[in-house]
C-alpha cells in the first residue's frame, strides 16, 4: 500500500499537466475546429521564456510565471490574428497544416534564440522545487508537486466557470458549429475564436511550466514529446468533445504511466519496450475503436458551401502551344541540367543535389497520399527509415547487392504502410494524422534504436553501388550515384504522375470530396486506400534506401520522427498535387540545407544550425497555405498562365477572367 | 413484369425508435415507383438502406432474386445507382470526369496497376458513352467544366448523368427536385423519363413534388411512422383516407 501510495502521489503531478493540455487541446478544436498538434511547442516556448525571466533577473518563480501567463495569452491572439483567422472555417486541412507549421517553427526559433538547453527552473512559488514540504504517510511531497496540483485544479475552476458565463462560454459554444452562423447572429465570430485561441495558449504555457518544474530535467523541446502524445490520448478518450472526461483522462494516464514505471523493474527486458510505448498503444486503441473519433469528419458546418470552389489548376489554363513547347523540351532540358551537374557542380553540391533527388522521391510519397488521396500522413519518414534499414541490413549482413536490397527495403516498408492503412480504413481527416504520427513515434522509440534494426547506437553502413548494367560508377562515385537517384527519381515521378492522371487520380479525387458519392458510384475506397497506402510507403522506402546510400551510413538518429510533419508541411505548402512540387520540395530542402552550411556558424553570440534554419525557412511556407492551399509552385504556374494568356490577346478566356473576379 | 427489388419486412431502429417498421415493397423490372410521405416518415432512411449506405436491424433486401451485397460500391456494381438529396459532387473534377469515375468504376477498368501501366487513361467508346449521357442530360456545353462550379440545376443533372452512365437497373433518385424550380424540376422529370424509356431503367423515387411524382412514377407507395400506409396509382393514393389523415391530420 505504501509503495502503491508513493508512485500515485508522484504521478498525480504529471497526470496534472496532461490533464491542462488535453483540456486545452479539446477547447481549440471545440471552439476553433484546429486540433493544435502546436500546444506542446507553445509550452516548450512558454517554459524557456520563464526559465529565461528567472535566469536574468526575475527573482521571484510567481512574478516570472504572471509575466508568461500576460505573454502567452497575447501571442495566442496574434496566432489568431495573423495566421489561423485567415483559413477558410471549412478548411481542415489547411488547419492542419497550419498548426503542424507552427509545431515544426516554434521549438526550432526558440532553440536558435536561446541554443543551451536553460537549466531547471524554480516552481513558481516555491524557491526549492525539490525539497519535501509535507509528508503524507512518509512519503514527500515536493514544492513543485503542490504547484502543478494547485496550479491545474485552479486553472480547471477557473475555465468552468469562464465557459459557463453567457458573455464568454455561450459564444464559444455556438461558435464551435458554424462562426458564420454565429456571425448571423450579430456577434464577432472573429473576437469569440481569438479569445478561444488566447485561452488555449494560456492554458499551454501554465501547463508548460508546470510539467517542467516538476520533471526537474533542464528544458529541452524534446521532454514535450510525451506531454503532447499523453494528453492527445487523453483528448482522444474524451473524443476530442468533453472538457471533464479530457481532465480526467489526462489525470488517470499520468497515474497509469506513474504506475507502470513503479512496478515494471527497470532491468526488465519490457521497460523499454512498454513505458514509452503506453500513450501510444493506448491512443491507437482509442483511435481505432472509439465511436466519435471514428466519425469526427462527418461533421460539417451548415455554412461551409458558401466557400468560394478552389481555382482552376494551373495546367488547365495553359495555352496549347506552352503544352507542346513543354513536351517538346522536358528531355532536353533535363539532360542539360545533369550533364551540367557531372561537369562543373563541386563534390559537396553533387552530394546535396543526390540528397535533394533522395528526398524527391520520398516526398513523391506525400504527393500520392496528401495530394491525391486527401490523407495527412506524418508517417511517411518511418517509412522511408524502414526502407532505409532493411536495405542496409540486407546489404550489410545478408550480402545482397544493394540495389536489389533497396526493392526489398521499399516493398517491407510497403507491408508497413499495409498496416497503417488497415485502421486508416475505418479513419480520415485528422485521426489519420493522429494515427500516423503514433506509428511514427512507436517507430522512432522501439523500432529503430533496437540493435537488429540499426546495431544500436553504432549504425549500419550501406554502400553505393559500384557499377549497373556494366557501367562502372566506382571511379566517379558522387557523379555516378547522382546521375541513378535522379533516373529513379524520374521513374517513380512518371509512376505517380500516371496515377495522378489517371484512374486513380480521378477515383481518389471523387473519395476525398464525398466518400458517399464515390461509393454509390462504385468507386472501391477500401482497395483505394490499401493499395495507395502500401504504394506510398513503398515509394518513401525506395527514396529512404537512396537517401541513406548517400549517407553512406544509417543509424538510429537518421529516421527521427519529428521530420515526418516538417516534410510534410514543406511539401504541402511548395505542391502536393503535382509531382513538381515534390521535386521542388525535396530539392528546395537539400539545396538550401547545403547552402547554409557555409553561412558563419555563429552570429552576435547566437548558433546558428544549418537543418535548424532550414526547416525554419521553408517552414514559413506554411504561412502562405491559407491564402494558397494548391501550393507555392501550383501558384505560380498559374500566375505565369495566365501572364501568358494574356500575352497573346486570350483575355476573354473563361479561366482568366474567373481568375480575376476571384 | 420480373421482379427487381424486393423489399421485405425491413425495419431500422435508432436507439427505442422505429425509423422504418416493417416495411415491404417490391419494384418491378422497368417500373417507376415514387415513395411520398410527409417528414419523418422513413422515407430516406429506408432509400438509404436500400442503397447500403444503412445496415438493416430487421428484415431482407434482394435484387434480381438475390441478397444485396453489405457495400454501397459493390451494389452499384450491380446496377443499383443514386441520386442525392444534398448533391453529392465531387470537387477538383470535370463533368466529364464525374461520368468516367463511374464508368470506369462500373466496368473494373480503375486501379493504380492499370494506370502504371499506360491504360489509365479514357478509352474512345467510353469518352463517346460519357458524351452521350452528358447530351441525355444537357450538359454537352459543360462537359469540361468544374463541375462544383455549376448551379445547382445542372449540379443535379452530373449527379444524374452519373448515375446513368452505367446503364443501371434501378435508379435510386432521393428528392431530385430539391431546391429546384419548377422549371428545372420538370426538366429533370423528362431526363428521367427519357432514360426509362431509351433504357428500360427501373425508378424508385423520394420526392415531396408531388408534381414531378406524377410525371414519373406509375406507382405510389405512401409512408407514415415508419410504416407503409396506402399503395397503388398516384391518384389512388393522394385520395386514400389513410394519406389524407397522415397528412392534413383529419380525415377525408
Amino acid at each position: 500500500m505504501g509503495v502503491f501510495f508513493g508512485y500515485v502521489l508522484a504521478s498525480i503531478p504529471y497526470g496534472c499537466a496532461f490533464s491542462l493540455v488535453a483540456v486545452g487541446l479539446v477547447l481549440t478544436y471545440r471552439a476553433t475546429g484546429v486540433f493544435n498538434f502546436a500546444f506542446a511547442a507553445e509550452a516548450y516556448a512558454a517554459t524557456v521564456v520563464y526559465s529565461e525571466l528567472i535566469s536574468h533577473g526575475v527573482q521571484r518563480g510567481w512574478a516570472a510565471a504572471i509575466v508568461v501567463c500576460v505573454i502567452a495569452p497575447v501571442f495566442g491572439a496574434l496566432l489568431d490574428f495573423g495566421l489561423f483567422s485567415r483559413i477558410a472555417p471549412g478548411n481542415r486541412t489547411a488547419k492542419t497544416i497550419m498548426a503542424l507549421g507552427l509545431t515544426v517553427i516554434l521549438p526550432q526559433i526558440v532553440e536558435t534564440a536561446v541554443p543551451s538547453n536553460p537549466p531547471v527552473p524554480p516552481a513558481p512559488f516555491f524557491s526549492t522545487s525539490f525539497i519535501p514540504v509535507w509528508r503524507i504517510g512518509g512519503d514527500p511531497v515536493f514544492g513543485s508537486a503542490i504547484c502543478e496540483v494547485a496550479g491545474t485544479i485552479l486553472v480547471l475552476i477557473g475555465l468552468v466557470l469562464l465557459l459557463r458565463t453567457r458573455r464568454f462560454g455561450l459564444p464559444i459554444r455556438a461558435a464551435v458549429e458554424s462562426p458564420k452562423l454565429l456571425e448571423l447572429s450579430g456577434v464577432d465570430a472573429r473576437w469569440v475564436l481569438r479569445f478561444a485561441w488566447m485561452i488555449s495558449t494560456a492554458l499551454a504555457a501554465v501547463a508548460g511550466v508546470l510539467y517542467q518544474v516538476g520533471s526537474g530535467a533542464t528544458v529541452d523541446p524534446q521532454n514535450y514529446d510525451l506531454l503532447l502524445v499523453v494528453s492527445i490520448a487523453a483528448a482522444a478518450l474524451a473524443g476530442l468533445r468533453n472538457l471533464p472526461i479530457a481532465a480526467l483522462g489526462g489525470v488517470l494516464l499520468g497515474l497509469a504511466e506513474g504506475l507502470v514505471q513503479g512496478y515494471v523493474p527497470s532491468s526488465s527486458i519490457w521497460y523499454p519496450a512498454l513505458v514509452p510505448s503506453l500513450p501510444f498503444l493506448f491512443l491507437l486503441v482509442l483511435l481505432i475503436f472509439h465511436p466519435t473519433l471514428r466519425h469526427l469528419e462527418d461533421t460539417i458546418d451548415p455554412m461551409a458551401s458558401i466557400e468560394p470552389p478552389p481555382p482552376v489548376p494551373a495546367v488547365a489554363m495553359r495555352p496549347p502551344i506552352v503544352d507542346r513547347t513543354i513536351r517538346r523540351m522536358r528531355w532536353p532540358f533535363l539532360g542539360v541540367v545533369v550533364f551540367g551537374v557531372i561537369l562543373f557542380v563541386p563534390a559537396d553540391w553533387t552530394e546535396a543535389l543526390t540528397e535533394g533527388a533522395a528526398l524527391s522521391i520520398v516526398f513523391l510519397s506525400i504527393t500520392l497520399l496528401t495530394g491525391l488521396a486527401g490523407q495527412l500522413s506524418l508517417a511517411q519518414w518511418m517509412f522511408a527509415g524502414i526502407g532505409a534499414f532493411t536495405t542496409a541490413q540486407l546489404a550489410e549482413n545478408r550480402h545482397w547487392p544493394i540495389l536489389l536490397a533497396a526493392l526489398a527495403g521499399a516493398l517491407v516498408a510497403g507491408v508497413a504502410g499495409l498496416v497503417a492503412a488497415l485502421p486508416a480504413l475505418r479513419l480520415r481527416g485528422l485521426p489519420v494524422a493522429l494515427l500516423t504520427l503514433c506509428l511514427a513515434l512507436l517507430g522512432d522509440d522501439l523500432l529503430f534504436p533496437t540493435s537488429w534494426v540499426s546495431n544500436g547506437t553504432s549504425g549500419v553502413p550501406v554502400p553505393r553501388p559500384s557499377s549497373i548494367f556494366g557501367i562502372d560508377f566506382s571511379s566517379v562515385d558522387s557523379e555516378g550515384f547522382f546521375v541513378l537517384t535522379v533516373v529513379v527519381m524520374i521513374a517513380v515521378a512518371g509512376i505517380v504522375h500516371l496515377l495522378l492522371r489517371g484512374t486513380t487520380g480521378r477515383a481518389l479525387t471523387a473519395v476525398h470530396a464525398s466518400p458517399i458519392g464515390a461509393s454509390s458510384s462504385g468507386v472501391q475506397i477500401r482497395r483505394m486506400t490499401i493499395l495507395v497506402f502500401m504504394l506510398s510507403a513503398s515509394i518513401a522506402g525506395l527514396g529512404g534506401a537512396f537517401y541513406a546510400m548517400n549517407q553512406q551510413t544509417v543509424s538510429q538518429d537518421s529516421f527521427v520522427y519529428y521530420f515526418g510533419p516538417i516534410y510534410l508541411v514543406v511539401v504541402v505548402t511548395i505542391g502536393a498535387t503535382t509531382v513538381e512540387g515534390a521535386i521542388t520540395a525535396g530539392m528546395a530542402f537539400a539545396l538550401i540545407n547545403n547552402a547554409l552550411m557555409n553561412v558563419p556558424q555563429s552570429v552576435g553570440g547566437t548558433q546558428l544550425h544549418s537543418t535548424a534554419l532550414t526547416v525554419i525557412l521553408l517552414s514559413l511556407g506554411a504561412f502562405t497555405y491559407a491564402k494558397h492551399p494548391e501550393g507555392i509552385v501550383e501558384y505560380a504556374k498559374r500566375r505565369l498562365a495566365k501572364t501568358v494568356f494574356r500575352a497573346v490577346e486570350h483575355n476573354d478566356h473563361p479561366l482568366v477572367s474567373a481568375e480575376d473576379s476571384a | 413484369m420480373k421482379r427487381l427489388l424486393e423489399v421485405r419486412d425491413v425495419s431500422r431502429h435508432f436507439g427505442g425508435n422505429a425509423a422504418v417498421d416493417h416495411v415491404s415493397l417490391d419494384v418491378f423490372d422497368g417500373e417507376a415507383v415514387g415513395l411520398i410521405g410527409s417528414n419523418g416518415a422513413g422515407k430516406t432512411t429506408l432509400f438509404r438502406m436500400i442503397a447500403g449506405e444503412l445496415a438493416l436491424s430487421g428484415g431482407r433486401i434482394e435484387f434480381d432474386a438475390t441478397s444485396l451485397p453489405h457495400r454501397p460500391d459493390q451494389r452499384a456494381r450491380l446496377g443499383i445507382a443514386r441520386t442525392f438529396q444534398i448533391v453529392q459532387l465531387f470537387g477538383g473534377l470535370s463533368v466529364l470526369d464525374h461520368l468516367l469515375v463511374a464508368l470506369q468504376a462500373h466496368e473494373g477498368r480503375q486501379g493504380p496497376m492499370r494506370d502504371v501501366l499506360w491504360k489509365g487513361s479514357s478509352t474512345p467508346e467510353e469518352e463517346q458513352r460519357c458524351l452521350e449521357t452528358l447530351r441525355l442530360c444537357g450538359l454537352s456545353d459543360v462537359a469540361d467544366a468544374p463541375a462544383t462550379a455549376l448551379g445547382l440545376g445542372e449540379r443535379r443533372a452530373v449527379e444524374l448523368a452519373r448515375a446513368l452512365v452505367v446503364r443501371p437497373r434501378l435508379l435510386l433518385a432521393d428528392e431530385p427536385s430539391s431546391g429546384l424550380d419548377a422549371h428545372e424540376a420538370a426538366r429533370l422529370a423528362r431526363v428521367i423519363a427519357l432514360a426509362r424509356r431509351e433504357t428500360g431503367l427501373a425508378v424508385l423515387l423520394v420526392e415531396h413534388d408531388l408534381h414531378m411524382v406524377e410525371a414519373i412514377a406509375e406507382r405510389v407507395i405512401a409512408m407514415d411512422a415508419g410504416r407503409v400506409i396506402a399503395q397503388g396509382t398516384f391518384d389512388a393514393v393522394l385520395h386514400d383516407e389513410s394519406v389524407i389523415a397522415s397528412w392534413l391530420g383529419r380525415s377525408a
